[in-house]
């Protein structure tokens, strides 16, 4: 509201805000506390989200407050009317905000807010969610007037006032009739919705990857700058491999996410998200969610922290926390990186789209075919109610857009960035340390005799950094996180993933996207065999992380084959795709759930499925050729 | 009195009156408190592509109600 300057969205869709949000405002020298509350229908709540709006309007949360202003839609006047009717009935002064007369404008019904002041005796102002007029005067009303606590009015009332003030529109060729009649139209709603979706994330995608590509440069740069600045050794090593490579981690995709949350956004203040609800509500009863478990799991596209809250809107108590459990298998932004580091590192651009596509299906398919058991074993019986209106449609407004962008990419850096980047340091100390002095030992011994016997520089040179290349690697594959990994590692092989990627999965168990740094922590600190690099790359100093997709095609093994090749990329984004790798995410299910069961069976299945789905495809596609054979 | 029917089972394209809701529960309470009130005239939009749910105009306003919402308002056509 711009009251307070903090914005919430609209109310045009169910489940809108499904929390209470607060804010302060001073007007007039008066200090006045704004609560908003989610929308309402009735004083009969019929899901969680309602349930909140009124405990607070009783008082059962504490603080009852001082007078109620009541947002009504212009367009739905009779039908509003009556609800702050029975608003009244809780004996607090009230004011009426007549919101969206704008809209009814352009359809030919507006309403005139004295005319119904002097109908239903309690004041009446006119506002507009997507500008600031008509809120000051809504301010100094509710600061130097002392609003009444108004009387009912009967039904037949309300329909003869609805009728006197609101001419009923005629021909209902609008703008809304006339794109429905499109969008909605039986043999094309569903194909233009899958078009829809598959837009934002080719979009998505391709407006990101320029992005990707700067981030690493930037990366490449910095470290850069330590390189000269900072003697080899830990203090270096530290400032490059843990914090710069931590910290970039999370930039680097900062622009996928906030693109995506943006489409989604601008997509739902259209009015659009209410008809794929409409057009996909058969399907999703089907696998035993619900058409309102559509906004929870569209979100979850963006994060499943917000999609798992926004499942209050969802009435029935089993299609909620089916919709809970099933939310983390949206393939979230935080897949979005490694999808795109890998999809970038082994396949043609031409195919990025459709893979991208096929990796999002698969968390539908596979969430589906979850709900579907669920609700026919753990969470039988019961069904939700739909009752969903179709908003008009309307040119979605940018300040609420950018305001919900910038609040999620806030809370994601702050929560998101803490754990990355106390992973990223975690990773580099298990990664850098033990550094026995007899490892150095030795490789001073071998640069010694180079110095005695090579006099020409350049070879000197480049026999020098053969030698650190090697140096890195024997102190990297002693460390503990190779412990860590090898022991691991078996468990990994069927997927083809050597103990580098195992070191990298498990890294991104409590944050996904970790597995970028660590990968970068792990080559660069330790490339493999000096052998597996051609003479140009050596002049390269071996610490430098940028260009990590050019650095996860080049890896080898041990035995020299390829770490990774585009068969093993697609089972280790399979793994991504399916596995359960968010402690905030889990922290969410809990806290909704209210129980620890939940939260540990989306962890147990989504992990389960991970493996066997990244073992079938490694192992499947070595039987057609693409695996690395022995 | 003209015929009476439950909403479901209108067909789109048509627009009729509310009789009553059925039934005494949050689902009927709150179909009342969405306009399905005695006298109000409903039209039929359309169906989804699958036959469910319906989308129906009322009172200034669009809905969606799935089939076993819509057998719970009792239509006619008798005139207000």
């Amino acid at each position: 509201m711009h009251l307070t300057g903090s914005l919430q969205r609209p109310v045009n869709f169910p489940g809108s805000s499904v929390e209470m949000s607060q804010g302060r405002v001073r007007i007039e020298g008066t200090e006045l506390t704004v609560v908003d509350l989610p929308g309402l229908g009735s004083l009969q709540p019929i899901s969680p989200d309602e349930k909140v709006t009124i405990a607070h309007l009783r008082g059962d949360d504490g603080a009852r407050p001082d007078v109620i202003c009541a947002v009504i839609d212009a367009s739905k006047l009779s039908v509003e009317l009556q609800f702050v009717s029975e608003l009244t009935s809780l004996g607090l002064p009230m004011i009426v905000a007549l919101n969206k007369n704008d809209v009814a404008r352009a359809e030919g019904r507006c309403v005139d807010p004295a005319a119904l002041e002097a109908e239903i005796g309690i004041r009446v102002i006119e506002t507009d969610g997507r500008s600031p007029r008509g809120t000051q005067l809504l301010g100094q009303c509710l600061v130097r007037d002392e609003p009444a606590c108004p009387k009912g009015l009967p039904r037949d009332l309300i329909e003869e006032i609805a009728d006197r003030l609101q001419a009923q529109s005629e021909p209902r060729r609008t703008l809304t009739t006339r794109l429905d009649d499109v969008l909605l139209q039986r043999w094309l709603g569903l194909p233009i919705l899958a078009l829809v979706i598959f837009g934002m994330f080719q979009l998505v995608y391709s407006g990101a990857d320029p992005f990707v590509g700067w981030v690493e440069m930037a990366q490449g740069w910095l470290s850069g700058l330590v390189e000269g600045g900072v003697g080899p050794g830990a203090l270096r090593s530290f400032l490059i491999g843990g914090l710069i490579n931590g910290v970039f981690s999370v930039f680097v995709f900062l622009p996928q996410i906030m693109l995506l949350i943006a489409l989604i956004a601008i997509l739902e203040g259209t009015g659009y998200m209410a008809r794929a609800a409409f057009l996909l509500d058969r399907t999703l009863s089907r696998f035993g969610l619900s058409g309102r478990s559509f906004v929870p799991l569209a979100s979850s596209f963006a994060c499943a922290i917000p999609g798992i809250l926004a499942s209050r809107i969802i009435d029935n108590e089993r299609d909620r926390i089916a919709t809970i459990v099933v939310a983390p298998l949206m393939s979230c932004s935080a897949r979005l990186p490694v999808y795109v580091v890998l999809i970038g590192a082994f396949f043609p651009l031409a195919w990025s789209g459709l893979i991208l596509f096929g990796l999002y299906a698969l968390g539908i398919v596979v969430a589906a075919a979850v709900a579907w058991c669920l609700r026919r074993t753990a969470l039988k019986g019961g069904q939700s109610t739909l009752l969903m209106e179709l908003p008009t449609y309307q040119r979605p407004s940018l300040r609420v857009v950018f305001s919900q962008v910038w609040i999620a990419t806030r809370e994601f850096l702050i929560l998101a960035g803490t754990i990355i980047l106390a992973t990223s340091v975690v990773i580099w100390l298990l990664s850098y340390y033990p550094r026995p002095e007899a490892i150095h030992a030795k490789f001073e011994e071998q640069r010694r005799s180079l110095a005695a016997t090579v006099l020409d520089p350049t070879q000197r040179n480049r026999q020098l950094d053969k030698i650190a290349a090697a140096e890195a690697a024997a102190f990297s594959e002693q460390s503990w996180l190779a412990h860590i990994g090898k022991a691991i590692q078996p468990a990994f092989a069927p997927a083809g993933f050597d103990w580098r990627t195992t070191i990298g999965v498990i890294a991104a168990f409590p944050a996904r996207e970790a597995i970028i740094p660590t990968y970068g922590i792990l080559y660069s600190l330790g490339d493999i065999d000096a052998g597996a690099y051609d003479l140009a790359s050596l002049d390269k100093p071996v610490e430098e992380v940028a260009g990590l997709r050019s650095v996860l095609r080049e890896a080898r093994r041990m035995d020299g084959r390829p770490a990774l090749n585009p068969l093993i990329a697609l089972a280790l984004m399979v793994f991504f795709a399916l596995c359960s790798q968010c402690v905030s995410t889990l922290g969410a299910i809990r806290r909704e759930t209210r129980s620890w069961r939940w939260p540990a069976f989306t962890f147990g299945y989504m992990t389960v499925l991970a493996w066997v789905g990244a073992v079938a495809v490694y192992q499947i596609g070595s039987l057609m050729g693409y695996g690395l054979g022995s | 009195m003209a015929s009476q029917q439950t909403l479901d089972e209108v067909l789109p394209g048509c627009t009729i009156c509310v009789v009553r809701v059925e039934g005494d529960d949050a689902l009927s309470r709150r179909l009342t408190s969405l306009g399905f009130w005695p006298g109000t005239a409903v039209e039929v939009v359309r169906r989804a592509p699958f036959g469910d749910p319906t989308q129906f105009s009322l009172r200034g306003y669009r809905l969606a109600l799935r089939r076993s919402e819509a057998v719970r308002v009792i239509v006619g056509q008798a005139a207000r």
